[in-house]
């Protein structure tokens, strides 16, 4: 039983890795992040746009983000990218996410169910 | 709208977010509601209800409250560890601003008034008011008065930014008052003529009636001194929420 990891919420991680993902290729601010995240997952992944902001601050109090404040068309915004320890978050809950859905995934189209008969 | 965003601020808080996640959180969720706003409009809405729309998009109330208090990182020292904060930490600057003073004292003596067997009598001769000796002693003086009641005061700011109940800083208050009342400064003369003489602090201690009563009295000046704007901003705050 030991070292053995379990997952309390499927959802756990979801923003951290999405977020992460996004600001791996270029800075961006909260607007812009939610606007991504919509647009590159089809709309599948809406999050509530007020709620990311919790998400980037306390990646970024943890190191795994960098905020700069940038002035942009006149208005003052906080943009975020990624740092090297954000960098190796990411490639963990990528592998984490990888495993996981490979695992449901397989629950799903029957592979353990057939291994077992 | 501002309505909407203080009421979010006074919850985020009283739940023990640092003031600065709070504050710097609120300016992006209003740039971020301004520009959903503007979305909004160009999408041909009116003004209400672009503002009603971009509001509906942020996350109401108790979501964007309750994703901001689940990132434990971002809460507060006074509420995460109050002990050090409102128990340790004043004694400690205490502790330190008054070993400056102590200092002063001391080295004022052997600077101004070498030989002297004490470093609080008064130099024979004339002497002027803003003379370099005078201003070093007062700086000295002015750092053991008014250390106990500018860190009540920090206390006090502390408490009222966090909105804290009166609990902690109340406990603050009186190890800050009671600290200032029982302190005394002790001198001894130099063993030697001409030699150097000691400086020391202790706590007044004894049963004696009228050093206790002296002492309560000292404690109770230096509390209701640190705590008449903490008083006063508890009770501005009640009549603006009533």
């Amino acid at each position: 039983m030991a070292g053995r990891e379990t997952n309390p919420n499927f959802m756990n991680g979801v923003p951290e890795l999405l977020i992460l993902g996004l600001l791996r290729q270029e800075e961006m601010y909260g607007y812009e992040i939610v606007h991504a995240i919509r647009s590159r997952t089809d709309e599948v992944i809406a999050v509530g746009e007020g709620v990311v902001y919790p998400v980037l601050h306390g990646l970024e109090r943890e190191g795994a983000l960098r905020a700069r404040r940038r002035t942009v068309n006149g208005r003052s915004r906080i943009y975020y990218s990624v740092t090297a320890a954000g960098s190796r978050r990411l490639a963990d809950l990528s592998a984490t996410w990888t495993d996981l859905t490979s695992a449901i995934q397989k629950m799903l189209t029957g592979g353990h169910h057939a291994k077992i008969l | 709208m501002p309505k909407f965003f203080k009421e979010l601020r006074e919850r985020l808080l009283k739940a023990g977010v640092a003031p600065r996640h709070v504050r710097r959180y609120l300016n992006e969720l209003r740039d971020h509601f301004a520009d959903l706003k503007a979305e909004e409009q160009r999408a041909g809405r009116g003004a209400a209800d672009a503002e009603s729309a971009a509001l509906g998009r942020l996350g109401g109330m108790d979501d964007l409250f309750k994703a901001m208090v689940e990132q434990r990182q971002l809460q507060s020292w006074c509420v995460r560890a109050p002990w050090v904060l409102f128990g340790v930490t004043p004694l400690a600057l205490l502790a330190a601003a008054w070993f400056v003073a102590l200092f002063i004292l001391w080295s004022g003596w052997q600077m101004f008034l070498p030989g002297a067997d004490t470093p609080f009598g008064v130099r024979p001769g004339p002497h002027r008011l803003f003379e370099l000796a005078n201003i070093y002693f007062q700086v000295g003086r002015m750092i053991y008065f008014f250390a106990p009641i500018v860190i009540g005061w920090g206390v006090a700011i502390l408490a009222a930014r966090q909105r804290l109940r009166a609990v902690w800083p109340g406990v603050g208050f009186v190890l800050i008052a009671l600290a200032g009342a029982t302190l005394q400064v002790h001198v001894r003369r130099p063993d030697v003529p001409g030699g150097a003489g000691h400086v020391s602090m202790g706590f007044a201690s004894g049963p004696a009636v009228q050093v206790v009563s002296a002492d309560l009295v000292h404690a109770l000046v230096f509390i209701s001194i640190m705590v008449t704007p903490y008083l006063i901003w508890r009770v501005q705050r009640v009549s603006r929420i009533d």
